[in-house]
């Protein structure tokens, strides 16, 4: 069995985020944040050291914030639908060219300059350029946008974001495995195509496979079955180099092809959201906030660099798909919040820690993506709430 | 009338009908099954949520606008379905029907189908087994049995005459 404190840890855990979440829901906020300062006011660095005991990451933790990416990634699989996509691709990809060319290209600009190096910039790139299709999705709905025409544009650049974040994780991926060579990179970069085009094969031949491997009346065995078919995936992925992430959102996309989907979805969801928040916790569980207050130029500079350019892209999302001043300031003002993507990027940094990014600049990068992340999700949720004012003064001075 | 429909990726489908005066109702489909309903009181404004209702209760709701549910025609023959194929129905004559004033004999109501009229009623009186010199009167109740298609045969018989209740 366990050690003789783990299961009271484990139980920590999820009373704290079961506690900060309904503070979260009280004040309208994402669950996000909270969930990630939890873990960090209970790590050793804070509880640490102002109180007899502090939540430690444990195997399990580890291993259930890893099921959480994968499960976060196989629901963006699962939701997103090439064919939809492609019927409405002019507009989508116009959307998500300007959002990718704006946003990734300062957070290049803004890496390289720091950090003089292209991993690093190719990293805080990624961090800043995703926003969070968790947060606004769950905010468009909150809010009502959702019948709106803003919803259009807003939905359509994070269909594209979904893909472009899909081909990034496995480049990023291949970069952190291969080594410091070119050579390294490549061969690493190789064996991540390979697998790809092996799960591109597999999603459009195995749809049938998985239609009959799903086909129950358990509820039971449909998620045991779920779960067994994209955590193997995942950790094959996982062991050839490849992200684990992208495994397990090939294998959404395979399985929404298929008339279970939305079973699927209805039944699978809660268990993403207890991972997802084991994810958040786990995050802070390993996040020194002094580690947090060295980076903090940089995330104010990155906040203040990033919260215009996801202005702007949203605005001429807004735009391009014809809406007036005032919808497309909100499209503009939707879009600016960072969450679990970033994240997901920041854990891929830390794992690469050692090899071929030094593990100082790794536990930079992992801070800034963290930090950045308490601000903008708390920043993004809050600029969708006072929306209407901002929208009024914008379209009294431009309209 | 035209309908929109959007998909909303990672939320479900959008439907958008024109209403009166320019109004607009927004349906949205949730994945999850959920139904919320909108109305624009015009295309520039805000969307305001008019209610939201489950996957079940949505379909209730829809099958009662659809009127599929809680017709009276439907009713009557769900109520008084006999066993075998024996159907019991019953319409009301009105003022300016072909059958007020004639009597059951006079009227084509035996010629013209093979249904056998077992009651009338008039206001508080009900008249059992009426015979053929019986005067049908507005307002009756007349109350006819016979197989499906025979009261199907007498319902076209009438239809411009009676009114269904």
């Amino acid at each position: 069995m366990a050690g003789e404190t783990a299961l009271l840890e484990l139980g920590l855990l999820f009373a704290a985020v079961g506690l900060v979440g309904a503070l979260a829901a009280r004040i309208d906020q994402s669950v996000i944040p909270f969930y990630i300062l939890a873990g960090m006011v209970l790590n050793p660095f804070v509880a640490g050291r102002v109180a007899p005991i502090s939540l430690e990451t444990t195997p399990f933790v580890e291993l259930g914030a890893e099921v959480g990416i994968v499960l976060l990634l196989l629901f963006l699989g699962l939701e997103f639908n090439l064919d939809r996509l492609l019927a409405d691709r002019a507009r989508i990809s116009a959307a998500g060219a300007i959002d990718f060319a704006i946003n990734f290209g300062v957070g290049l600009l803004l890496g390289y300059v720091l950090f003089r190096a292209v991993l690093p910039a190719f990293l805080i790139a990624g961090a800043v350029y995703i926003s969070s299709s968790a947060i606004i999705s769950k905010s468009l709905i909150d809010l009502g946008w959702i019948a709106n025409d803003e919803a259009s544009p807003i939905l359509g650049t994070l269909v594209a974001e979904d893909l472009l974040i899909a081909l990034y994780l496995v480049v990023a991926s291949a970069m952190l495995a291969g080594g410091s060579d070119l050579a390294g990179t490549v061969q690493s970069m190789g064996v991540a195509v390979g697998f790809m085009l092996g799960l591109l094969v597999v999603v459009h031949y195995g749809t049938p496979v998985f239609e009959a491997l799903l086909e129950t009346n358990s509820r039971e065995f449909l998620v045991l079955r779920a779960l067994g078919l994209v955590v193997p995936i995942a950790g094959l992925g996982l062991l050839l180099g490849v992200s684990e992430a992208v495994a397990a959102f090939f294998v959404g996309m395979a399985v929404s092809a298929t008339g279970h989907v939305s079973r699927l979805e209805t039944l699978l969801e809660p268990v993403r959201d207890v991972f997802a928040a084991i994810f958040f916790f786990w995050i802070g569980l390993v996040t020194d906030p002094l580690l947090l207050g060295e980076v903090l130029g940089l995330i104010v500079l990155a906040v203040f660099l990033t919260t215009p350019t996801k202005l702007a892209s949203g605005y001429l999302a807004g735009r391009i798909y014809g809406l007036n001043v005032r919808r497309s300031t909100r499209v503009a003002l939707g879009m600016t919040t960072r969450g679990e993507f970033t994240l997901i990027i920041a854990a891929l940094a830390l794992s690469g820690a050692g090899g071929v990014l030094s593990t100082g600049l790794a536990e930079t990068i992992y801070a800034f993506a963290v930090g950045y992340v308490l601000v903008m999700s708390v920043l993004g949720t809050t600029l969708m709430q006072y929306a209407t004012p901002i929208e009024n003064a914008v379209s009294r001075r431009f309209a | 009338m035209t309908v929109y429909e959007t998909d909303l990726p990672g939320v479900g489908r959008k439907f958008e009908i024109d209403v009166d005066n320019g109004a607009q109702l927004v349906i949205v489909i949730h994945n999850t099954g959920k139904r919320e309903v909108y109305r624009k009181p015009n295309p520039e404004a805000d969307a305001e949520k008019v209610f939201e209702a489950s996957n079940q209760l949505s379909q209730t709701i829809g099958s009662i606008l659809e009127g599929a549910k809680f017709q009276p025609v439907e009713v009557d023959h769900e109520g008084t379905m006999l066993p075998g194929d024996t159907v019991l129905e019953w319409y009301t004559v009105t003022p300016d029907s072909e059958l007020a004033g004639c009597s059951l004999g006079e009227s084509a109501i035996r010629e013209g189908s093979d249904v056998l009229v077992v009651a009338i009623q008039r206001g508080e009186e009900i008249i059992t087994s009426p015979g053929p010199d019986t005067t049908v009167e507005p307002g009756d109740v007349l109350v006819v049995i016979g197989t499906q298609s025979q009261v199907l045969d007498f319902e076209t018989l009438v239809a411009d005459e009676v009114t269904e209740e």
